[in-house]
């Protein structure tokens, strides 16, 4: 069973020149104990799915799906207390641009005791409780690499560096134990060795906790050590979705394999001095989008039927969005 | 911390500089003999013109000119009121309090009203509620002031006779003067009708607050209304939804103080059109503030009175800025934010 369900889920959001998809049919599911990916150049709508599922968008925008479900309750019919509920206890969510989620006002110590549900702490007098409480934060924000814990509580969040930030928002969206964490591109601009510390601990805490990811990222050659599986968006659509491996060794999608191939690390075969490819032209705004498949202006093996946007394709346990795939023989 | 304070008191020094110095300009733009106005005598034979010449430094250049006024000022000598012949910072002593008093009441009430709906308004942002609120603040803000006061004077004061119309009390109460703040002074009395006194001061004092107030209450409204909103929708509100805060636990330990913070400063502001709002009202109902107090000096043309009066008014506004200045970076907890760098 999945423990993340999310089926043609379509998020309209207001902009200046009206009402656009800014999601548009996207599918995304989780098993419990996987890594799975979300990758797509930047403005795709990575964290537009994010804000969707933990509920943290503008109340007007307006959100249909055919299913977004958690451990089969749905998420949608759901009361906001509930949902409150579940996102404090079950899952995390690692916001990109830290140093943006965190109240400006308040020291990062507050801030990181509101995550600790009261259920992980002993009955006992409030001071007992807040002792507690700091101990557990303590642990994590060492696990995470800080080890001023001290400094770093009663800083406020515009007088640490960025990366510290991070740091204390995965330290807070550890420290309630989740069984999901929705990682929004947790090592964006950070330095090498901070970056493998934290990686590391993701995928300790995946083994030996079954800790369940959605990890985002631009970094490729990390999502393919870590992740099991992938789902690539491209524009507010899933446009390919499957095992790792497989889409790795044979995208079927154009969009996917422009993708791979502009991550030259992840090429086996790269001759050397051979010309980096990438597809031409940028991801349409929002109020330019294509009618059809999103891609057709920018891809190469577009034709005429491509102005009708293509259906989700099952193959195998892998599914694609495209009218004329690559790598069709190993069927 | 030091450093701020020196800087304050710096520009403190400089503003109240300038003040003096359009003050004593004045003297010269008045229309009629500079001597004449400041005196009040006009025959230029006698000894005692021979003492004002001198004691103004008029047998000296201008600049000794200033220097003198400074030193008169700084002596608490601004001069005679050439209408009632009284010492003007006596007179200022008795009608400043006044003005104070009531633009004091009427800032209290217009945060009281202002602020509440701003939140009510900017929590429910762009639904029918808030737009209600925001037309009827526009509205209220484009009603000029004195208007306002004469319509409210109409309705409750000769409509339906619920108010008094003009003045500050009932000429039957005779309140001793003590700190000029009336509804002090009542309680400090020991008059045998305390209690009706202060209903009669009470009663007396609603209608001009109440206009003062209900223009500033829209400015306050809308300046409370953006920030709730602006607050509302940023990353961090929606990140303590997301670790699981219910909706008024976050209002109140995040939306509020990053709500208020930023617009601290500009409701401070308000006060100084709220004063300048609150002489205007005064004329209206006869209220015996400054504001009364200048306008009846310039009808006479009194002008050591207009002089003084204008810069009695410069210091209060100026004092206060800097006061609010100074409180609003001890309680603000970023005041340091460009001070440090990060670690
Ligand atoms: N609050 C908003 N109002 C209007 N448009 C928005 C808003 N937030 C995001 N968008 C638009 O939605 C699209 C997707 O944005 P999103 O932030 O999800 O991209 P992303 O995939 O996370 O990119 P990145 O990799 O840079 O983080 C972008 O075109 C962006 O302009
Ligand atoms: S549907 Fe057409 S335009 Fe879209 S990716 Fe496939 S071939 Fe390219
Ligand atoms: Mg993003």
């Amino acid at each position: 069973m999945f423990l993340l369900d999310v089926k043609n889920l379509t998020l309209e959001i207001e902009t200046t020149n009206g009402w656009v998809k800014a999601l548009d049919k996207v599918n995304i599911s989780l098993k419990r104990g996987e890594i799975s990916a979300l990758v797509g150049e930047s403005g795709s709508g990575k964290s537009l799915i994010v804000r969707t599922i933990v509920g943290a968008l503008p109340e007007r925008w307006k959100i249909t799906a055919d299913r977004m479900t958690w451990k089969g309750q749905d998420l949608l019919s759901m009361s906001e207390k509930a949902r409150r509920k579940l996102t404090r206890d079950e899952m995390s969510v690692f916001f990109q641009n830290a140093p943006d989620a965190f109240d400006p006002t308040a020291t990062l110590g507050e801030q990181l005791r509101e995550s600790v549900p009261d259920k992980m702490l002993d009955k006992g007098f409030f001071w007992q409780r807040k002792q507690q409480r700091d101990a557990l934060i303590i642990k994590y924000l060492h696990k995470v690499g800080i080890k001023n814990h001290r400094q770093c509580m009663q800083a406020y969040p515009h007088q640490v560096a960025d990366d510290v930030c991070q740091k204390v928002m995965l330290a807070s969206a550890l420290v309630s134990k989740p069984e999901l964490l929705i990682a929004d591109d947790p090592t964006m601009g950070m330095e090498i060795t901070n970056k493998v510390q934290i990686l590391r601990l993701l995928t300790r805490l995946n083994q030996t906790q079954n800790l369940s990811i959605l990890f985002i990222s631009h970094d490729l050659l990390a999502i393919g050590n870590m992740a099991t599986d992938m789902t690539v968006l491209y524009c507010g659509q899933t446009v390919e979705s499957g095992k790792m491996a497989q889409l790795r060794n044979k995208p079927l999608h154009p969009y996917t394999q422009a993708l791979l191939n502009s991550a030259p690390s992840f090429r086996k075969d790269l001759p050397p001095k051979a010309p980096l490819s990438s597809l031409s032209g940028t991801i349409p705004t929002l109020q330019h989008l294509p009618i059809g498949c999103r891609l057709g202006p920018r891809c190469p093996r577009a034709q005429k039927e491509c102005v009708k946007t293509p259906s989700p394709k099952k193959l195998q346990n892998r599914s694609y969005s495209c009218h004329f795939p690559l790598n069709r023989s190993i069927e | 911390m030091i450093a701020y304070l020196l800087r304050r008191l710096n520009l403190f020094v400089v503003t109240i500089f300038v003040v003096t110095l359009a003050t004593f300009a004045l003297n010269y733009l008045f229309p009629g003999d500079t001597l004449e106005n400041l005196s009040g005598i006009s025959s230029h034979q006698t000894a005692e013109y021979n003492q004002i010449v001198q004691y103004h430094g008029f047998d000296h250049n201008i600049v000794y000119q200033y220097g003198m006024y400074l030193q008169h000022l700084w002596k608490g000598d601004w001069g005679i009121s050439s209408s009632s012949g009284n010492d003007i910072v006596e007179e200022i002593k008795l009608v400043l309090p006044a003005t104070l008093e009531l633009s004091v009441y009427a800032m209290v009430l217009s945060l009281f009203i202002g602020i509440p709906f701003g939140f009510w308004a900017g929590l429910r942002h762009r639904r029918p509620i808030d737009l209600g609120i925001l037309s009827a603040s526009v509205l209220g803000y484009s009603i000029p002031v004195f208007w306002l006061a004469l319509l409210l004077i109409l309705f409750f004061a000769l409509q339906l006779g619920w108010l008094p119309m003009s003045g500050r009390i009932s000429l039957l109460y005779d309140i001793p003067h003590y700190s000029g703040f009336i509804l002090i002074d009542i309680l400090k009395s020991d008059i045998p009708n305390k209690q009706d006194a202060l209903s009669n001061a009470i009663r007396h004092m609603i209608l001009p607050t109440l206009s003062i107030a209900l223009v500033t209450a829209t400015i306050v409204i809308r300046i409370t209304r953006r920030s709730v909103a602006d607050v509302m929708q940023s990353d961090y509100i929606r990140a303590a939804l997301a670790r699981g805060l219910t909706r008024p636990q976050v209002f109140w330990r995040h939306g509020l103080r990053n709500t208020l913070l930023p617009i601290l400063p500009q409701l401070v502001l308000q006060f100084t059109t709220l004063l300048t709002n609150a002489m205007i009202v005064e004329v209206i109902f006869s209220w015996p503030g400054i504001g009364n107090w200048l306008m009846q000096a310039v009808y006479v043309q009194d002008f050591p009175a207009i002089r003084g009066g204008v810069l009695a008014v410069s210091i209060v506004v100026i004092i206060f800025t800097l006061l609010m200045d100074i409180v609003l970076r001890v309680i603000n907890p970023l005041k340091n934010r460009d001070i440090h760098g990060t670690i």
